[in-house]
């Protein structure tokens, strides 16, 4: 078992190194989405990466804080709007004469510019956004388990 | 009622899907009107004798027909969008099914300790 000081100390170098790597975390994973249709990574990569910021604030600041952070109602409800939205963006390949998931609008921007490549772009960044809400909603769930029931 | 609307509903989606799946194995593999074979014919048009000689075929056909520069990402989303399709409701099947079970196993569990 550990002492009392032993555990203080250990809680003030998780908690830093929480506040060190959740910003790093989150700029990376959004980098990495938004820049899918350019260079190597893409929505599921990047969402899972936002999402492990969850991971990192319940190890620096326990149970309690995230669950008065984050609201699950509103996660979920963001991961539909995610799915809908890539949805309607295939949709749009037959709205707009071609085929499922066709790409259309490939004349916006030029090649190589962050709003460029048509629909291959808006329907990376609803994917990413579907995954970064799906994950993070998954990993509160799992940690609502692990939670001390002493609230009821 | 309802259920027989449901069931009527299910059996008819699925003898759309299996028609679908026939009509589509009947036709020419194509990609934007172009067949897949006559792209294949034309590959004295490019350069194979450099070292990244199918490199430049992929990218450069990626690009002409998406203008996307990352060629995984237009696999993923553009030439393959069913299967990314696939896989994303599979995260929210998860999740749905999860819910789901870890509610009712909450609940299971208070109203054991309740009886106890």
């Amino acid at each position: 078992m550990m002492k009392g000081k032993n555990r203080q100390v250990k809680d003030v170098i998780v908690k830093t190194a929480a506040d060190f790597f959740t910003p790093i975390a989150l700029v990376l994973g959004f980098y990495i989405i938004l820049h899918g249709h350019l260079s190597p990574g893409g929505g599921f990569q990047g969402g899972v990466l936002v999402a492990s910021a969850v991971v990192l604030i319940y190890l620096g600041y326990g149970y309690n804080e995230v669950s008065k952070k984050f609201n699950m109602e509103i996660i979920k409800k963001n991961e539909a709007l995610g799915a809908i939205l890539f949805t309607v963006f295939g949709l749009a390949g037959i709205i707009y004469g071609s085929v499922f998931f066709a790409n259309v609008f490939t004349n916006i921007g030029d090649v190589g510019d962050l709003i460029s490549a048509g629909t291959i772009m808006f329907m990376n960044n609803s994917v990413g956004y579907k995954v970064l809400t799906g994950v993070g909603f998954l990993i509160l769930l799992m940690i609502g388990l692990l939670a001390p029931d002493n609230d009821n | 009622m309802k259920r027989f609307a449901i069931a009527f509903s299910l059996v008819v989606f699925l003898l759309m899907g299996c028609y679908a799946m026939y009509y589509s194995s009947t036709l020419d593999r194509t990609y934007s009107g172009t067949k897949l074979s006559e792209v294949l014919k034309n590959e004295q048009n490019y350069d194979m004798n450099k070292p990244d000689g199918v490199a430049n075929i992929i990218v450069r056909e990626n690009l002409k027909r998406t203008k996307s520069v990352n060629a995984v990402t237009a696999v993923v989303f553009d030439y393959r969008g069913y299967d990314t399709l696939g896989e994303s409701f599979i995260l929210l099947t998860a999740i749905a099914g999860s819910v789901v079970i870890l509610k009712s196993h909450k609940k299971g569990s208070d109203h054991d300790e309740g009886q106890e």
